[in-house]
């Protein structure tokens, strides 16, 4: 193969071929339309497994008692806490994908944004899960971590980072979700318009909050679309700002660290895309949108993944180098204790998923490969949880008192919980992809080549 | 216009029918319901009887219905006081005075009562040999009163199995098998340990009248056998003379744990701590340990000699000779044991220099040569001197040797023996099954136990009798000259139990002579004819009688044992034997649960041991060298053959025991226990001779592929790892320096230490609570944890919690090691929340659960606690208790919610359930009573006065608490002592608890040398 030189001018296509707007329409709602595939229902059965596995853990977590799991004194957090981390880490790539990626104007963002954004709310579903149920009174935290007026005459403590959390959290949620649905709706009209059966007519009919494709709906559509994504926009950088604030605001080593905001959110875009990456590849391959969502795609997605675990892995240097440099006797203490103390293992899986493994992206040929790049994805998924695992457990565990440091071994509830949180998130997956449309349909018209007036004329190409 | 006029004084008016005043309005005004409305319920029709009567018919009705339907066996008395008690104030406490016994030594005690219930126990501060302190055991002894698993009623054997049956029937029975017994000349045994209690002693000698085949055996696990035998081999005395402890500016212990295990505990650390006071640093004395086991003396020693049981004899001769002239004597043995010769003529240098004023001791362990050779040496340093000459100690009746037991097991083989009575005695577990004592029994027809709980004796006996507890007990206890403690319950038998001696006073005197007052009247009886007339009192015997019960104890005139001079030829045929290459056994006391008696009391089992910090086990220790030999790990088992005797035990490892040597504690393994004690550790009973001792030379040792776990509140390290070793140093938890280098600069710590912040200091005006702990008195015996476990409702959380690190105590001790694994140097410090004024758990809670007060506690608000946890992470200290359980459902199959330990609570203290952080709160109960008194009587609260439960139970007096802005309080003294200082200090979470920097006593300026 001859060096070939980059054309700059020339937009890389964001679909392949020129479908028409019908042949779209088709294969976007074929998955809805068609009674599910035998694949499908085997996926569900396992995920619904793993669900139901998370929901005997939860059920004897309610019964006995939080210390079902290996948590102690001293390391209190344990997969409660790393998993709420990761599963919030994992909901940014949605927001980022679908609104700054858009204030930006990334095109190739199209495809994937609508799948995004799903994730993006089951995967803060999960989170949410462990925020409440972490506790060892979950029926009181869910009502008494709000502010609410009462005549016990007790408030919420605003200087606490958890209390921080509670509204970061409820907010990402809650403008995720919005976001979302205002994108959903013109393509609830098509659904509407498309519905064979009175149901199907009617609920769609109802989502789509009449939506009728008149030229005025669009305008305030692209208004609304526009200002949710600015909405959206500081929330990503937000969310996982303070998540990472519970660590950086306390006093122990290891988490006391002002690294932590920017480090935090490199790792959770980083996450967050490794798994969009996951559950794309797959999506892409069982329904056929190849030409929708294309490998070019997945390149850039892969090229963002390099660069958010570059800094990551920068954070984890320096986190290092600070350490000594600070003079901090203990700080370091905790810093070599995690590479080479009884955890060594966690940090080194962490270093070799998320630092070492994303380099391979360098080369374009491991860029553009489907396989790898599904396996360089999961390694970072990894990783990224065992990123928290070593954040939480490792600096914990070896605090400032030598009597009291102790061990965190994880029990058969806290992996029962963690893989019931995974059969949630799958599971809601699989609701999504066969109730709704994957792929914005309305969105990724504007996208398709010649949609838009051009100078070059009606065409792909120039 | 007419407008009718507008009689309607009011201003608001419902209708117009009521503006003009309408008679059927106003009517209506009167009726709250509109006749047609209410119907038959005419509200005129109802009876006269107001709302309030209303309300208490009904809940009257409701809590008459409620009680109704439940099937409560006690009815009639769930309702307390009808009729108040006379001293009963409900919600205050009584306090009463009383006594209790273990392992032959006497406590005299201040039992707190709330509403008839006893719910603390400490010393009494009038009592003179312990003054207000009480041991561990002690502390937790409230826990058996309680125990749910106590005998309940009695059992005799019929057609073979072991039946409930009256106290009616067993008194008919056995008086009737005695006499037969009798008769019949066959012997009757009471197998009994230790009697303190002259009265007991007077029943024990009726009973012997009444049936003269009678014969008592008295006996201890860990009994001082030798050392009464040596003293008596030395001096031709009887009994061994008590030591003044704060006189010896030396001490030297020899495997003698006076400090943990042995003797009177409260007393010894009492006097031994008078020395190490600080604020007369001049007079601290020099403790010198040799020993091999690492014991609770050993990790206090100024110097640590490491000197292996078996080596003992030799090193005390070495000393002898080197002081009879032979100089060089003693450190030719320091390089033959290896141990530091420097140290050894530090030694020299210091017995010498302070002959007649030190004291050197040997443990209850070692074999009676080596207590000779003790009593030799002590006179010819002239520490004769330290012998306690007004005092000393009464023995009622002497340990009976083991061949006196051996010689019984073979006349109840024979079967002239009639009867046994066990007389709140277990020689089923604490005997050597060498002894043959068990099969023995089985030959006895008549085997009679009496015992609070069941045991490996009950489950052998045919007659099985509960005994009351020491609260619900009569008695009166001598166990020095001159005084005299006093037992009284402080509460009724909770079940159909009986006291031990009305058991036997009653056998003695006839079936039909029992009364519930038996005991009782007899004490009196004995104590107005014979002990009152002899104390001349001035009073009448009434008087005296209940001002001495109010007092606890009796002090008179009574002249002590002389202590007679040591024999030229006490050494004769006493030489230092090799003894070989083979591994040396050594089994002593433990810490806890005693000669197994508190093996079902889950507190005592879940109190870690002061060096390896194991609890629920026990062990074998060894020394990291020799564990590396035989290639065992922690929890490696281990087969340890002495003898023929053999038995696994899990292997620990040891930092600072002798090599060679495996160190084992007896009293664990109860087979025959309760649901807590069952299981608990290995019976290393079976390892003794029958022939007695407890050091074992020429022991066999090897690996087995079995490993167990050993559950432990602290971590281990390899002393040597780099990179763990000293943090407790380096990171300002520990401070520590010597005598001679505070003396030359007493501010020498203030160097050391400097935090500066720019975060203003936030003033606390009024009262501001403040703690200090001087280290140079902590000995790290873990009292004050057992005092606060009962003070504040502490559950036991078991073996496989503690070992997931979720123990629940509020305070703890951590011990450091620092040196090398072979020669560790010990640091101990109580820890506990040390409300700091910028408090990093408060900030972090969500719910504003754990507050700040404005007197300077950390409070915690157990109702608002969802159980984030986040406050613990944040705690530097990790001082903060989470219930990850309901751990009193959890442990055990929730033993700990059985009748009657419900009764054991504080009243005053929330028992906290599931979900729920907890912590140290300053004893917030006190302080609010003590505030509250202050508020009735209209005096300023000062916080004069208030206590709290670690303090009051110390028995070094180590810890002090108080208001820190009263310039009068100690605690103002402490908290800007010279050498105070804080732990963590450059975190500037600005702890209210200060630490006072150990000085140690040795020949350095520098700790470190």
């Amino acid at each position: 193969m001859s060096s070939t030189v980059l054309d700059y001018s020339k937009e890389i296509p964001v679909v392949e071929g020129v479908p028409s707007a019908s042949q779209l329409d088709e294969t976007i709602v074929k998955p809805i339309n068609d009674f599910p595939q035998r694949n499908w229902f085997i996926g569900l059965a396992i995920t619904g497994t793993m669900l139901g596995i998370g929901g005997l853990s939860l059920a004897w977590l309610l019964y006995k008692g939080v210390g079902i799991w290996g948590i102690n004194q001293p390391v209190a957090w344990g997969f409660d806490v790393v998993n709420f981390v990761f599963w919030v880490g994992i909901g940014h790539a949605g927001t980022l994908i679908s609104a700054i990626l858009f204030l930006l104007r990334q095109k190739w963002r199209t495809g994937i944004a609508r799948f995004a954004e799903a994730m993006t709310l089951f995967a803060v579903l999960c989170a949410v899960q462990f925020v409440i149920f972490h506790t060892g009174r979950p029926w009181l935290a869910m009502a008494w971590l709000f502010p609410y007026p009462n005549q016990h005459g007790v408030w919420v403590n605003f200087t606490s980072p958890l209390e921080w959390d509670v509204f970061a959290v409820n907010t990402y949620f809650t403008v995720s979700a919005v976001f979302w649905y205002i994108g959903l709706i013109p393509d609830f009209a098509s659904l509407r318009d498309r519905a064979t059966t009175t149901i199907k007519k009617t609920i769609f009919a109802v989502l789509s909050l009449g939506w009728r494709f008149s030229n005025r709906h669009w305008q305030h559509y692209e208004r609304a679309y526009l200002i949710m994504a600015g909405f959206a926009t500081p929330l990503v950088l937000s969310v996982h700002t303070i998540v990472s604030f519970d660590f950086a605001v306390s006093i122990i080593p290891g988490w006391h660290t002002t690294i932590f905001p920017p480090y935090f959110v490199a790792g959770a875009i980083f996450s967050g895309f490794a798994m969009v990456q996951n559950v794309l590849i797959i999506t892409r391959k069982a329904f056929k949108f190849e030409h929708l969502i294309t490998m070019d795609t997945i390149e850039k997605m892969n090229k963002i993944m390099l660069v958010t675990g570059t800094m990551v892995g920068y954070a984890y240097i320096m986190e290092f180098f600070i350490a000594w440099y600070s003079g901090n006797a203990t700080e370091l203490f905790v810093f070599i204790n995690r590479a080479t103390g009884p955890y060594w293992w966690a940090y080194w899986t962490m270093m070799t998923c998320n630092l070492i493994a994303p380099q391979l992206f360098w080369s374009k040929k491991v860029r553009t490969s489907l396989l790898a790049s599904f396996i360089l994805a999961i390694f970072v998924n990894i990783g990224m949880w065992f990123e928290r695992f070593v954040i939480i457990v490792t600096s914990l565990h070896r605090d400032f008192l030598p009597s009291s440091w102790g061990m965190f071994v994880p029990t058969m509830w806290d992996f029962g919980l963690l893989i019931g949180s995974f059969g949630l998130f799958f599971t809601l997956v699989l609701l999504f992809v066969k109730f709704l449309p994957a792929i914005a349909m309305a969105e990724i018209k504007a996208v398709v080549p010649g949609a838009q007036p051009s100078h070059h004329g009606n065409g792909a190409s120039h | 216009m007419d407008t009718p006029k507008n009689t309607n004084e009011s201003k608001y008016w419902k209708s117009l029918r009521a503006y003009h005043n309408d008679p059927a309005a106003a009517d209506a005004k009167v009726r709250e319901f509109a006749k047609d409305v209410t119907g038959e319920f005419d509200v005129d029709s109802l009876s006269g009887m107001s709302r309030k009567q209303f309300l208490a018919l009904v809940s009257a009705s409701a809590a008459f219905a409620a009680a109704g339907c439940t099937n409560y066996r006690d009815k009639g008395e769930i309702v307390p006081y009808n009729r108040k008690p006379e001293e009963i104030t409900l919600g205050k406490a009584n306090y009463y005075a009383s006594t209790i016994t273990e392992n032959g030594q006497e406590y005299g005690v201040l039992i707190k009562t709330r509403e008839g219930r006893p719910i603390k126990i400490d010393g009494n501060p009038d009592h003179p040999i312990n003054k207000g302190k009480v041991s561990a055991r002690g502390q937790a002894s409230i826990l058996n009163l309680y125990d749910p698993e106590r005998l309940k009623q009695p059992m005799m054997v019929e057609s073979g199995i072991l039946s409930a049956t009256e106290w009616a029937d067993v008194d008919a029975k056995m008086t009737a098998a005695l006499a037969d017994a009798a008769k019949n000349g066959k012997e009757i045994a009471i197998v009994a340990h230790t009697v303190t209690s002259p009265s007991a002693k007077a029943v024990l000698n009726a009973f012997t009248a009444k049936y003269p085949t009678a014969k008592l055996y008295t006996y201890e696990l860990v009994s001082e056998l030798n050392r009464a035998a040596a003293w008596n081999r030395s001096t031709g005395g009887s009994t061994f003379p008590l030591i003044a402890w704060n006189e010896a500016n030396v001490i030297l212990a020899l495997e003698s744990d006076f400090l943990g295990y042995e003797g009177n505990i409260a007393e010894q650390t009492r006097l031994y701590t008078e020395r190490r006071n600080v604020n007369n640093a001049k007079s601290i004395s020099r403790l010198y340990s040799a020993d091999g086991t690492m014991s609770s003396t050993a990790m206090n020693a100024d110097y640590r000699l490491r000197v292996r049981p078996d080596q003992q004899l030799e090193f005390v001769l070495a000393l002898i000779s080197e002081f009879k002239g032979n100089s060089g004597a003693a450190k030719q043995f320091a390089a033959k044991a290896g141990i530091s010769a420097t140290e050894v003529q530090q030694l020299v240098k210091d017995l010498g220099a302070n002959k007649g004023k030190s004291i050197v001791h040997a443990g209850n362990g070692l074999p009676e040569s080596v207590h000779v050779a003790v009593n030799v040496l002590n006179d010819i340093l002239g520490n004769s001197a330290l012998y306690n000459r007004a005092q000393s100690a009464v023995v009622h009746e002497a340990l009976t040797s083991m061949a006196e037991f051996e010689a019984l097991v073979g006349r109840m083989n024979s079967g002239v023996v009639g009867v046994v009575i066990h007389f709140d005695a277990n020689p089923l577990f604490h005997f050597s099954p060498e002894l043959g004592y068990a099969d023995a029994v089985k030959k006895v027809a008549t085997v009679v136990t009496m015992s609070e709980q069941q045991t490996e004796t009950t489950a052998a006996s045919t007659v099985v009798l509960p005994i009351n507890h020491d609260y619900e007990s009569w008695g009166d206890h001598q166990t020095r000259t001159g005084i005299i403690s006093l037992q009284q319950p402080v509460i009724a038998p909770l079940y159909a139990t009986r006291q031990k001696e009305a058991v036997l006073l009653t056998w003695s005197a006839g079936a039909a002579a029992y009364k519930e007052t038996i005991y009782h009247e007899f004490i009196m009886k004995r104590w107005e004819n014979d002990v009152f007339p002899a104390m001349k009192a001035s009073v009448d015997f009434k008087t005296f009688w209940y001002s001495a019960l109010h007092d606890g104890v009796v002090t008179f005139a009574q002249a002590a044992a002389p202590v007679p001079s040591v024999k030229a030829d006490a050494l004769n045929g006493i030489a230092a034997a090799n003894s070989g290459d083979g591994y040396v056994l050594y089994l002593h006391d433990n810490y806890f649960v005693g000669d197994g008696r508190y093996a079902n009391n889950g507190w005592l089992q879940e109190m870690p041991h002061p060096a390896s910090k194991i609890a629920w086990d026990n062990y074998a220790a060894l020394s990291v060298a020799t564990a590396k030999e035989l290639g065992a790990e922690e929890g490696t088992m281990i087969e340890v053959t002495v003898g023929g005797r053999s038995m696994k035990l899990p292997v620990h490892l040891q930092p600072g025991l002798a090599d060679k040597l495996v160190a084992v504690q007896l009293g664990y393994g109860r087979t025959v226990c309760g649901t807590v004690g069952t299981g608990a550790g290995f019976n290393a009973q079976q390892l003794l001779a029958k022939s007695g001792g407890y050091l074992y030379t020429g022991v066999q040792v090897s690996k087995t592929s079995d490993t167990y776990l050993l559950a432990s509140t602290q971590e281990h390290h390899d002393l040597d790892d780099t990179f763990l070793k000293d943090l407790h140093k380096k990171r300002d938890i520990i401070h520590e320096g010597t005598v001679i280098q505070y003396l030359e600069d007493p501010k020498f710590l203030e160097k050391e230490h400097h935090a500066t912040t720019i975060i203003p200091k936030v003033t606390y005006d009024g009262v501001k609570w403040a703690m200090a702990i001087d280290l140079n008195k902590c000995t790290g015996c873990g009292v004050c944890t057992l005092s606060c476990n009962v003070e504040n409702n502490i559950p036991v959380v078991g073996k496989e919690q503690l070992h997931k690190g979720r123990e629940m105590t509020w305070i703890r001790i951590d011990r450091y090691f620092s040196g090398s694994s072979d020669a560790p140097s010990v640091s101990n410090q109580p820890m506990l929340c040390q409300h700091c004024d910028n408090a990093p758990c408060e900030n972090v809670c969500p719910v504003i659960a754990t507050t700040h007060s404005p007197d300077g506690l950390n409070q915690m608000a157990y109702n608002r606690c969802v159980g984030t946890k986040y406050c613990s992470n944040n705690c530097p200290y990790k001082v903060r208790r989470f219930n990850f359980f309901d751990f009193r459902d959890n442990f055990a199959d929730g033993v700990q919610y059985e009748q009657p330990l419900n009764m054991l609570h504080n009243p005053e203290v929330t028992v906290r359930s599931r979900g729920v952080m907890e912590k140290c709160t300053f004893c917030v109960q006190r302080i609010m009573e003590g505030r509250q008194h202050a508020i009735e009587e209209g005096t300023t609260f000062t916080g004069a006065g208030i206590t709290v439960a670690c303090q009051d139970a110390c028995p070094a007096d180590a810890i002090v608490f108080g208001n820190m802005n009263d310039k009068n309080s100690d605690i103002y003294k402490y908290r800007h002592h010279e050498i105070g200082y804080h732990v963590l200090e450059e975190l500037n979470v600005a702890p209210n608890v200060t630490y006072v920097a150990k000085l140690r006593n040795v020949e350095s300026h520098t700790e470190n040398a």
